[in-house]
């Protein structure tokens, strides 16, 4: 075994991880909900996030709304107020980042923090160190998270998930064995249900049988991933921790849920060209192009139909997307039968800078596109979002499909002074004040 | 171009001579300004020459002139001082004035009468800083019953006591452990 080898602290990895914390911000708001089962969602028909009282009583994530009256009656079903929960997401990693400047916001409720070395300075123990930003999070925003500190990103992991909610647990380098023996493989970070099911006929169950096999064993039996991954729980840190923004996107999704579902041809296609547009917004900001795009269509059933095209040269302007994907669009859609949701994946992004024009295209067509979306997106940064936007994404804008129950407060409470783009940038605690 | 602009321009040129002891260059230049191109910048070079405020030698690179003491050599020219950088530093803006500790501040809109005699409104957003311990005097945000309370916080004889702004509210002396929520750091109210 490697571990405990060297040094007992090769590297010090903190994973923060919020505990059902679209749910922990609501009730770090409202003083209502505290204690009680609440479960975020309500605009999408599906729980996006219950909270721990409420995933005391079976409600979990994914449940359809409907069913939650049927497992816990009192239930507090609230809309995603998405901008209270990344407001508290900034917050957190700049907590996190007072302690150190190595922090990967990994997504919007779980980061790595990189404290190698700062025993020393801080006068004090890893555990310390980290005890303190979990502190420092939970008395500052109210909510709690759960903290694992180890040697690699996936050890730690499996230290933050070991013991939820507003756990702590600590895996050094000498004693790994009884966290391993007790994580079932399929609950490491990167381990897919289908290569869990593969380890399973290996007789391999859980983390600590997997890296108990030799180098030989796994090279022979699985891949590169894999063999990382057991690097990574042997205590060999593979997997740097990434402080920048994710700025490089191989591909790019965007997806909207609608309720209530339609069948109107229009009007889902109108809300796959919103996809479609949204998604080259965001391929635009950051210079990216494709010619692969992928749609898909989501009926009530939850089925979906996905088909694929590809362009005749790399683009990030829906106008000549539109092309392509109407033909797609026609080919999946079924007359009579209710959607729920359209999505638009954007494949084999590369850099704007290395676009192959197509040898029968007039530069001038191009050269006027380029102009158009420069203009459209300067316009958007003044007056927001979508206020340029294709005919055919008209009818996603203008008929209102989320009823007014499903907006968070912010969104219909505005402050003195607030306009519908510029909210105040501290968040708001609601509910009465005696 | 605007005021602002040109100070920050100014201000970046400085920046850079007193980091490099020399002056930019035009590509330099581009970085300091986030412009584009070298032609941005000629045109934004120019711009500044022309009211004085650069100056360039014959082969059109940048000379370090007036960007050092730039006060007393405003006294020498016998003419007000440009606004300078010195001074701006001691300054700090409304948000840092009101708020302490940014990532832990909240806002709650008030409603009641309970802090009245404090000057508290109906209305007002008062600035709450959580997971600050609360000193006695402090106002404090707490819950209780699944609500916001607003109250002075006083140690008395080692209890501890809720008392409101107002004589019509009696002091509150919570029977179990008191839910602080944070201290209220400012209040806002807005007018127009």
């Amino acid at each position: 075994m490697p571990w405990g080898s060297l040094n007992d602290w090769p590297k010090a990895i903190v994973h923060v991880d919020g505990d059902a914390f679209f749910a922990a911000c609501e009730q770090a708001v409202h003083p209502e909900y505290r204690g009680r089962p609440v479960v975020t969602g309500k605009e999408r028909g599906i729980v996006s996030a219950a909270s721990y009282e409420a995933k005391a009583r079976g409600i979990s994530r994914g449940v359809a709304l409907h069913d939650v009256p049927k497992l816990c009656p009192d239930t507090i079903i609230v809309p995603s107020d998405y901008e209270t929960y990344s407001l508290f997401s900034k917050r957190m990693f700049a907590i996190m980042r007072r302690t150190t400047p190595l922090v990967e916001e990994y997504s919007i409720d779980e980061g790595f923090a990189d404290i190698t070395g700062l025993r020393g300075p801080t006068h004090s123990s890893y555990e310390t160190i980290a005890q303190k930003m979990q502190d420092a999070i939970c008395s500052e925003l109210g909510i709690t998270v759960s903290i694992g500190l180890s040697i690699s990103k996936v050890l730690a992991k499996i230290g933050s998930k070991y013991k939820k909610p507003h756990g702590f647990t600590s895996i050094p380098a000498d004693a790994p064995k009884p966290y391993l023996e007790k994580t079932p493989l399929d609950n490491v970070w990167g381990i897919g249900p289908q290569t869990a099911a593969y380890a399973a006929k290996l007789g391999i169950a859980t983390a600590l049988d997997f890296v108990t096999r030799d180098a030989v064993f796994i090279t022979t039996h699985f891949a590169k991933p894999q063999l990382e991954l057991w690097k990574e729980l042997r205590g060999e840190s593979v997997y740097p921790i990434v402080p920048e923004e994710k700025s490089t996107y191989t591909s790019i999704s965007k997806t909207r849920t609608f309720t209530p579902p339609s069948h109107d041809r229009a009007f889902v296609f109108a809300q796959l060209s919103k996809n479609l547009e949204n998604a080259c917004i965001k391929a635009r900001r950051h210079g990216l192009v494709t010619r692969r795009i992928t749609l898909f269509l989501k009926t009530q059933e939850f089925q979906y139909a996905t088909t694929e095209g590809t362009l005749s040269r790399h683009s990030a302007y829906p106008h000549e997307m539109m092309i392509a994907i109407r033909p797609l669009f026609d080919a999946c859609f079924r007359n009579n039968t209710p959607y729920r949701a359209t999505g638009v994946v954007l494949t084999d992004l590369i850099l704007d800078t290395t676009i192959q024009r197509s040898l029968f295209e007039l530069p001038i067509k191009l050269e006027r596109l380029q102009r158009i979306y420069a203009a459209v997106d300067t316009l958007a940064e003044q007056f927001g979002k979508h206020v340029v936007t294709l005919g055919s994404s008209l009818l996603a804008h203008t008929q209102h499909t989320t009823s007014r129950g499903d907006l968070p407060l912010r969104k219909t409470h505005r402050l003195k002074g607030e306009t519908k783009r510029l909210h105040l940038n501290l968040p708001l605690l609601l509910g009465t004040v005696r | 171009m605007p005021q602002t602009t040109i100070q920050k321009r100014l201000a970046a040129i400085r920046a850079f001579f007193k980091e490099n002891h020399r002056m930019p260059s035009y590509a330099e230049m581009t970085g300091l300004f986030r412009v584009q191109s070298k032609n941005a910048v000629a045109k934004i070079v120019a711009a500044l020459c022309e009211q004085g405020l650069l100056k360039k030698d014959k082969t059109g690179r940048l000379l370090p002139h007036r960007l050092t003491s730039a006060r007393i050599l405003g006294t020498v020219e016998a003419g007000f001082p440009s606004p300078a950088e010195e001074e701006m530093a001691d300054t700090m803006s409304l948000d840092d004035y009101l708020i302490h500790n940014h990532d832990a501040s909240f806002l709650l809109k008030v409603s009641g009468d309970s802090m009245i005699n404090a000057g508290i409104h109906q209305g007002d957003l008062v600035i709450v800083e959580r997971g600050r311990t609360p000193k006695s005097g402090d106002i404090v945000v707490a819950e209780i019953d699944h609500e916001w309370t607003m109250k002075y916080y006083e140690k008395r004889g080692g209890k501890i006591v809720l008392i409101a702004a107002n004589p019509r509210y009696p002091p509150f002396v919570p029977k179990e452990e008191l839910a602080i929520t944070g201290v209220v750091t400012g209040v806002v109210r807005k007018y127009i």
